[in-house]
């Protein structure tokens, strides 16, 4: 036992300092590369003079678009693919399905379904914003589709575990078809070309719109996510045999199911009202990682945080810069790597 | 640990699949459970494990409700290994068996060596000390059943329960299975589906439709008119070679 937990002790300590680093350069590169290049030492100046007001001399719009524009930009990034890995994560533990992703729930379906009432329908009369509407979309949809699967699994007397967890992915499905529906019909019934281009623009994920405003939240609620889910990492790991193992290992399976799913649900939703619905994050990278750093959760909830930050960063710095005078949108460059990606691992993961 | 099972009722979507049970089983004790398909048996194992809450009646575990237990201090003292419990995870088999140190751990009490320690007799009790680094999924089916044995262990358990643990089992596995279990100084209740291993159980309890309509020794309750009443077969009892009762089924009745 000893001659293998002290190797691996040293490498988690290591690692505890190397994935602040890794994070900040991935948010510097990605604050540094753009459609116009700036050198590191006008960012790393640039922050200085906001930070601690150094007073060096920087270009005034070199500054404004490091400050304003893309470095809460990276960093919202950072936060949207490290919150949609770790829902990943646990959606994929809690259900044991492999193919459970952050929009399971009904939340893209029902963010866009809020979205689009608010642009488009003209719901709120101006006073509400997109990323509230989407906001309570998101939840709205998530309430209904727990309903439904409280229904679907025969309330709380007594469906088996299992069954409870089909329940949810069914009753998931249903929902998003629903609230997507909702969406097509509003968009059919009062948008023209321009605003459904914009809707469908968003839909796939746009960053375009951060400022520092949108950073706060998203910071928190990504905060928030690792930590409940490192809190919970043995009750995680207690899922590897399903529900009844867990319940047999002493886990409360309703409440923790309840309490996760519900929390990631809530972080999934405040960061698809900020940027959009951006697919095969949370599908792919917890896949990856526990290639990478294995099944247990001490390792596999940090490591996919970091790398869905650091994916989600490159992912926006490539959406920007691959073709010339165009932004696209963050969902098609995750999708373009994604699907490939998944495949990949499918495929290695049926040999091995 | 003496467990005591009072008027137990349970259902499952309205369905009543146990009706008014009532056992006690000693400390020490290792108790077969029998009976068809659909009888109850696996909704027993539930009860007595605490996932299924009882419709009606109650399980005292050492004259503690189960229900009132709460779910980590249950898991400390019962342990079970369940019928279909598989993983697609890639975990080694000294990874699976640490889980079963879950109910020790919380969030700010790390592993110790206490909790390595566990691990390993277990692993010695079930004979897998040398299959510990192998993965999940290169494991046979007896070897999986064995992990699963070790990692209810790990618990350090007062009480064993084991769901049909040597289904699908080759006959040197099944034996093997039920040596190790039989060699345990703890409580154990084993549901059986081969009527000759639970001849080896101190008592059975046979089950039909939700009830309990026979418990006891072996030699007294594995009668051929219970076996022709309960399971509709014809048997007959021999002795084996070395005097041990046999059971030799002839048809289905």
């Amino acid at each position: 036992m000893t001659m293998v937990a002290v190797p691996t002790r040293i490498e988690a300590r290591r690692s505890i300092w190397l994935a602040p680093c890794l994070l900040g350069l991935t948010i510097l590169a990605g604050t540094a590369i753009g459609e116009t290049r700036l050198p590191f030492e006008t960012v790393l100046q640039t922050l200085a003079n906001h930070l601690w007001g150094a007073g060096y001399a920087v270009d005034g719009i070199d500054a404004g678009i490091i400050w304003s524009y893309r470095l809460p930009r990276a960093i919202v990034a950072a936060c949207c693919g490290a919150g949609l890995a770790l829902t990943g994560v646990v959606l994929q533990a809690l259900l044991r399905n492999p193919l459970a992703d952050p929009y399971l729930m009904g939340l893209s379906a029902g963010a866009s379904t809020g979205a689009v009432l608010v642009t488009v329908a003209g719901v709120g009369g101006g006073a509400v914003s997109m990323s509230l509407g989407a906001l309570s979309g998101a939840l709205l949809a998530f309430g209904c589709v727990v309903l439904l699967a409280h229904a679907v699994s025969g309330g709380a007397g007594g469906g088996r575990a299992a069954q409870s967890a089909a329940a949810i992915i069914l009753a998931g499905i249903a929902g998003s078809q629903m609230f997507n529906a909702l969406t097509a019909f509003t968009i059919a019934r009062s948008a023209n070309a321009e605003q459904a281009r914009s809707i469908m623009f968003w839909l796939m994920g746009n960053l375009s719109g951060i400022r520092w405003d949108d950073v706060g939240p998203c910071v928190a609620v990504s905060l928030m996510g690792v930590a409940l889910c490192l809190w919970h990492r043995r009750g995680l790991d207690a899922f590897t045999f399903g529900a009844d193992g867990a319940a047999s290992l002493g886990i409360n399976v309703r409440v923790l199911r309840g309490s996760l799913i519900t929390a990631t649900a809530v972080m999934v939703g405040v960061l698809v009202s900020k940027v959009g619905a951006i697919g095969f994050v949370g599908l792919v990278v917890p896949h990856a990682m526990r290639f990478l750093v294995g099944t247990r959760h001490d390792r596999l909830v940090p490591a996919s945080a970091l790398a869905g930050a650091v994916f989600l960063v490159a992912a926006d710095v490539i959406s920007r810069i691959i073709v010339p005078g165009q932004v696209l949108p963050i969902g098609v460059v995750t999708a373009l790597v994604g699907a490939p990606a998944f495949a990949l691992i499918l495929v290695r993961g049926a040999r091995t | 640990m003496r467990i005591e099972v009072q008027q137990l009722s349970a259902k499952i979507h309205r369905t009543p699949l146990l009706k008014a049970i009532s056992l006690a089983i000693e400390s020490g004790e290792l108790f077969g459970l029998v009976g068809p398909n659909g009888s109850g048996k696996s909704t027993l194992m539930r009860c007595l494990a605490g996932l299924q809450r009882p419709a009606a009646g109650r399980v005292l575990a050492d004259d503690s409700d189960l229900a009132r237990m709460p779910a980590r201090q249950r898991a400390r003292r019962i342990a079970l290994v369940a019928q279909q419990a598989d993983t697609t995870e890639r975990l080694t088999v000294r990874q699976a068996v640490e889980l079963g140190r879950t109910p020790y751990l919380s969030p700010l009490r790390g592993w110790g060596q206490a909790d390595g320690a566990a691990v390993e007799r277990a692993l010695a009790t079930v004979e897998m000390t040398g299959f510990a680094d192998r993965l999940w999924h290169t494991l046979s089916g007896g070897e999986r059943q064995r992990v699963h044995i070790a990692r209810a262990l790990a618990q350090d358990p007062e009480l064993l329960l084991l769901d049909e643990p040597t289904n699908h089992l080759d006959i040197r596995h099944q034996l093997s299975l039920m040596a190790v279990v039989r060699e345990l100084p703890i409580t154990r209740i084993v549901a059986l589906h081969d009527l000759n291993q639970a001849a080896v159980c101190d008592r059975v309890g046979v089950m039909r439709g939700g009830r309990l309509v026979a418990a006891g020794p072996p030699h007294e309750v594995l009668n051929e008119a219970l076996l022709a009443e309960v399971f509709g077969v014809a048997a007959t009892r021999h002795a084996a070679p070395d005097g041990t009762p046999r059971l030799h089924f002839s048809h289905a009745l």
